[in-house]
């Protein structure tokens, strides 16, 4: 007696004036004739009974990170387009089961809310999505909080949740939910992929100092940067934890010139990343010279739409992404050009992730037969698949849900060699899926504890 | 009690003296019932206005915020720009309640309690020596405070960061689950009495001699009345307020977000009050509703540029309808020819009544 | 710490405080003056930094220099006829509801305008590279660039960037003409007497309302000259406004409403704070020490107001009687 209930017996039970216990005592599922072993979980089978499904997105449209949402939503659309319009899914994710006739033969439409990137807000917008929408599953967001914040509330209402943009480790670490997927890469991959190539670049014998955004992901991200640096022989000088969304990093920077350290990593993201950067510069440490050696700036996760605002500051400087529109495959090549078409400007890569968590959903509702949150989670999970983004197969790991593909180590454009200004990132290395594969109950990621929860919500 | 008031305080209330039941406590207990019967019935209408279930809930529990926070600026004239410490602090700890001790509320909202108790003492004890802006300043210093340590490293292990506190167990109260609607009634409950409870507290001597503080504290204290200890009074109660909707919230979301605690949240307060119109009552529960109803809901309708309008009618209310939303009626009734039956009451928050403002006392 | 730590912390310290004390003048002008309390400074400290960049793109640098100030004199003119003067008699709480309104219609509406990431600022190629400090008798090699100034103490050498050096210089100029303007003209006469008893201005047959109308434009050319200036060091972004409104509330209330002096010595003490806080947290080796100074950096600038006001009830140079 756990399942809340739902409007139309909750209406007939107020009129009644049962008003209080109405709650406490109605019947928590009803059985439906066809698929008689599944319950009533979430959304399902209520909204999924009409001729159209809805999914919800729930991104950032103010603060910060809006504009980040902003290509996101682009990328959604176009995903819902695909779904009801058809497209070469076969290239995004092979043996989809995709017909371009909506889903299991239901138009899909969707709502849109405000996450503002914080994850009050964003629990209350995807509520009323899940409540008053019906949908039968959501997707997005543009910070760890939010995602985590989401995964929980997916747990709890039974409706799947798809991530956005979540780089942290605790996603599918420690926060792991059985109703929560993500298929952006996360910081510890970041670590593994960029550690050798900053070390075979810069030499063995760093002398490494850390700004840190002062929350998770900056954590994670510090930590799987030292390991993997410390792993090539560099020395960790120092720690420093910035407030999130500071306008000015000069107290951070000041400490950084008067240390030994010769190159400075900045565990920062978006605008925080793009001032500490920026700055940086101002702060002559490109042009300086520490122990001999050229001093450095690595970043260790790059936001396209973000380093715009660097401009001609990334010049060199080394990072990761999960994804980049420049990659040769033919899902990237047919995603690209569709986004391009619609859009007249190349997706980035919050608008990859985005779109393909859109289709491998889609695809496992599909493949399961059925919106039954249950089957379509048996379904993703230990889902393998080729198609965009990389050149052997990806894998939706059973165990925490994370998505595992090759990510990209790139490094910034000198301005002199951009097409464009949405040309910034050169693609350095392809790290292959193989090399940053980890074990899920590593400490990093909660260890044993971590555990994804039922698959039926209490 | 009302009655009393008329004649030494102007402006106090000047509804007294009427004969039958709009006289004083009849007048109230009708108000009570509209207010109870519109709170109990909230998610029937709510849902015909493209509201949800769960939007009632944190309707109702904001209405509680926005009701403690009225018997501080509307009746003491305190303007607190800190008031999300309580509401943060006692969500924190109603959340590490649900997760470390037990999933029931009753001890939680204990803890709760006595939690934001101890530091609406401490932050009061330190701030309401000053007044005006210094004062609001300092509380929201002291807020700021409490939520950069709550955000930092070096409490992340206890606080989660900025992921918020999860993994909480779901709330029961004494063995029943406390879960969708039946949160919603436990909340518009407690609502019902905290507005029953303020409703007595401005009837009564003691927000009679708030008011008194409001409209001239100098003069109070001359008279050997200890308004330090008044302000206390309404310091610490309308922290109660604040602390008992802050373990709600994280009753009806078993989660409790470091947001609770930034100075935005202090803000929305201020902003639901004023434009609900302080010093009313009810006007800060509409105006409540009002900003959580645009945040959620006219927030979807509108896309992208939710802010800008948000931003606009905050402007528009504040110059045209300077005693808040709850002035409406009386608008109207103006503009169907009604003669308004009392003068324009002193609903209007004011902080700059120590002295008048350009005097200086120096030679 | 070294004094070469010392140093450098010192002139961020200056640095930070110019900023804040660039923000926190034209408030506390207002407030002095026309008594509101006026949450859309930041905003106007950010339309000034949109209105350099577009400038300094456009027709360079030097001219953002001298058009964005008169600009953003013109738009706190125009803010003060058209909203601020219906507001003079009403409670703080609906100046700050109005004006935080105001704020968030700005912001948005540049959010709009300009997509929601910031948009790169360059320094001007004059501007750009550094200061070298270089102790008696140390070496400085001949590659690097930049202004050499001989700082007795210093081991070795140390630099700082040129930009925010001139971002305390120009702070220092702003500080020292408003003090001049204040205290040596007909206009600062009337202005100062103004602050004490605005009736008793008027009834000598002096147009209050006027020069007040001027005050405003004045405290918004002050933001547009922090924009100016600032904008290359804090990026320009939509929530930049906002990011610098908090802090410099603080620096006003510390020096006391109303106080120009007081807002730039409370402006020098949280850069101060902030700088020296941090430095001590990087030189920590104790873990736990080392956690307690990262946290104390975060919440080093409302522990400084807090002192202050219980020190001090009316801040550092407040009055008796003024925004109480």
């Amino acid at each position: 007696m756990t399942k809340d209930i739902r409007r139309p017996t909750r209406r007939g039970l107020l009129t009644a004036g049962a008003v209080g216990a109405a709650a406490l005592s109605a019947p928590s599922f009803f059985i439906k004739g066809a698929w008689a072993q599944e319950k009533a979980i979430g959304n399902f089978p209520r909204a999924t009974e009409g001729s159209s499904i809805k999914f919800g997105f729930v991104l950032p449209q103010t603060g910060a990170y809006a504009d980040e949402g902003a290509d996101e939503l682009r990328a959604y659309q176009l995903a819902v387009k695909h779904l009801n319009e058809g497209f070469d899914f076969d290239s995004i994710i092979s043996d989809s089961g995709l017909s371009g006739s909506g889903v299991l033969g239901k138009k899909v439409e969707y709502v849109v809310g405000d996450d503002q990137t914080n994850p009050d807000a964003a629990r209350q917008v995807s509520q009323r999505m899940i409540e008053r929408d019906g949908v039968i599953m959501f997707s997005g967001g543009s910070s760890s909080a939010t995602a985590v914040a989401n995964q929980y509330l997916a747990q709890e209402k039974g409706v799947i949740f798809m991530n956005g943009l979540t780089h942290s480790n605790d996603t599918t670490g420690k926060d792991r939910r059985r109703y929560g997927f993500r298929h952006f890469f996360n910081a510890y991959m970041s670590g593994i992929a960029l550690g050798p190539i900053i070390a075979e670049s810069y030499g063995k014998d760093r002398r490494a100092y850390h700004l840190t955004a002062d929350y998770t992901w900056g954590h994670t991200q510090y930590e799987s940067m030292k390991a993997s640096t410390e792993d090539q022989g560099w020395t960790t000088v120092n720690n420093i934890m910035t407030p999130l969304g500071a306008p000015d990093f000069s107290q951070y920077l000041t400490q950084v010139l008067n240390s030994d350290a010769d190159v400075v990593i900045l565990n920062h993201y978006g605008k925080d990343m793009v001032n500490s950067l920026t700055q940086a510069v101002q702060f002559g440490m490109r042009d300086l010279q520490k122990n001999g050696k050229d001093f450095q700036i690595v970043v260790p996760l790059y936001s396209e739409l973000m380093a715009e605002g660097a401009g001609d500051n990334i010049e060199g400087v080394y990072g990761t992404t999960n994804w980049n529109e420049k990659l040769p495959d033919a899902g990237t090549k047919a995603f690209v050009d569709a986004f391009v078409a619609d859009y007249d400007r190349p997706p980035s890569q919050a608008a990859q992730t985005a779109y393909v968590q859109t289709l491998l959903y889609a695809s496992a509702a599909e493949r399961a037969g059925t919106f039954y949150p249950p089957e379509v989670i048996k379904a993703l999970e230990d889902f393998e698949f080729t198609g965009i983004g990389s050149e052997g197969p990806m894998l939706y790991r059973g165990a925490d849900h994370q998505c595992f593909h090759d990510v990209l180590v790139v490094q910034g454009k000198p301005p002199s060699e951009r097409a464009d200004q949405h040309d910034l990132l050169e693609i350095v290395k392809v790290v292959p899926r193989a090399d940053i594969e980890y074990d899920p109950a590593l400490p990093a990621f909660g260890g044993e504890q971590a555990d994804l929860g039922p698959y039926e919500p209490a | 009690m009302s009655d009393v008031a008329k004649p030494v305080y102007a402006g106090a209330d000047e509804r007294g003296g009427r004969a039958g039941m709009w006289n004083g406590r009849g007048r109230d207990l009708v108000v009570v019932a509209i207010i109870g019967m519109v709170t109990f019935t909230m998610p029937l209408w709510l849902v015909e206005l493209g509201g949800y279930e769960a939007l009632a809930t944190k309707i109702v529990i904001w209405a509680i915020f926005a009701l403690g926070f009225d018997l501080l600026l509307g009746f003491t004239g305190l303007l607190s720009f800190g008031h999300a410490a309580f509401f943060g602090t006692a969500a924190y700890i109603t959340g590490l309640s649900l997760k470390h001790f037990s999933s029931d509320v009753i001890p939680a909202m204990a803890f709760a309690f006595v939690g934001t108790l101890l530091v609406a003492l401490f932050i009061g004890f330190l701030t309401l020596r000053r007044t005006g802006i210094y004062f609001s300043i300092l509380t929201l210093a002291f807020a700021e405070m409490i939520h950069a340590l709550v955000l930092s490293s070096t409490l992340q292990r206890w606080t989660g960061g900025d992921n918020g506190l999860t993994g909480l167990h779901y709330p029961t109260l004494l063995g029943m689950n406390l879960r969708g609607i039946a949160v919603f009634y436990f909340c518009a409950v407690i609502l019902v009495i905290m507005f029953l409870v303020a409703q007595f507290l401005k009837r009564s001597p003691f927000g009679l001699m708030l008011r008194s503080i409001k409209e001239n504290p100098m003069r109070l204290e001359y008279t050997g009345i200890n308004v330090w200890a008044y302000k206390m009074m309404a310091f610490l109660i309308s922290a109660m307020y604040a602390g008992l909707a802050g373990s709600l919230m994280v009753i009806y979301e078993p989660y409790v977000a470091t947001k609770f605690l930034h100075w935005s949240t202090s803000g929305e307060v201020v902003i639901a009050t004023v434009i609900g119109g302080a010093s009313t009552l009810i006007g800060p529960m509409i105006g409540a509703a009002f900003l959580m109803y645009f945040e959620n809901v006219v927030q979807g309708m509108i896309g992208e540029q939710w802010r800008l309008i948000l931003g606009l009618i905050f402007a528009a209310i504040v110059i045209f309808l300077p005693g808040g939303l709850i002035d409406i009626w009386r608008v109207v009734w103006r503009a169907t020819g009604h003669k308004l039956l009392h003068g324009r009451r002193h609903n209007v928050p004011d902080m700059e009544l120590t002295e008048p403002r350009h005097t200086d006392p120096r030679p | 710490m070294e004094f070469n730590a010392f140093f450098l912390n010192f002139l961020t310290g200056l640095q930070l405080g110019a900023i804040y004390a660039l923000i926190a003048l034209g408030l506390t002008l207002i407030f002095g003056t026309l008594g509101v309390v006026n949450f859309a400074h930041g905003a106007l400290y950010m339309i000034a930094a949109y209105a350099a960049v577009l400038i300094s793109r456009s027709m360079g640098f030097t001219y953002a220099i001298f058009i964005v100030p008169a600009l953003l004199f013109l738009v706190g003119l125009l803010m003060e006829r058209g909203l601020i003067r219906w507001f003079y008699d009403r409670p703080h709480t609906d100046q700050i509801l109005v004006t935080f309104g105001l704020a968030i219609v700005i912001e948005e509406a540049l959010k709009w305008i300009f997509g929601a990431n910031n948009i790169p600022f360059a320094l001007p190629s004059w501007g750009s590279g550094q200061v070298l400090f270089y102790g008696l008798g140390a070496t400085v090699p001949e590659a690097i660039p930049g202004l050499r100034i001989p700082m007795p103490g210093i081991e070795g050498f140390t630099f700082f960037p040129f930009w925010r050096l001139l971002l305390i210089g120009v702070s220092a100029i702003v500080v020292l003409g408003l003090f001049v303007l204040l205290q040596f003209t007909r206009f600062g006469l009337v202005v100062r007497a103004g602050m004490r008893d605005p009736q008793m201005v008027s009834h000598l047959g002096i147009n209050v309302t006027q020069k007040f109308a001027i005050v405003f434009g004045l405290a918004a050319a002050i933001a547009g000259v922090a924009g100016v200036f600032g904008g290359p060091v804090t990026q320009v972004s939509p929530t930049v406004g906002l990011a610098y409104l908090v802090p410099s509330f603080l620096v006003v209330v510390i020096g006391g409403m109303g106080s120009l002096l007081g807002a730039l010595v409370a402006a020098v003490l949280l850069g101060m704070a902030s700088a020296f806080t941090t430095g001590f947290a990087a030189l920590a080796v104790d873990p736990f020490m080392k956690g307690f100074l990262t946290a104390l950096q975060q919440i080093v600038v409302y522990l400084v107001a807090v002192v202050v006001l219980l020190v001090r009830p009316r801040g550092l140079f407040g009055k008796k009687g003024v925004f109480e």
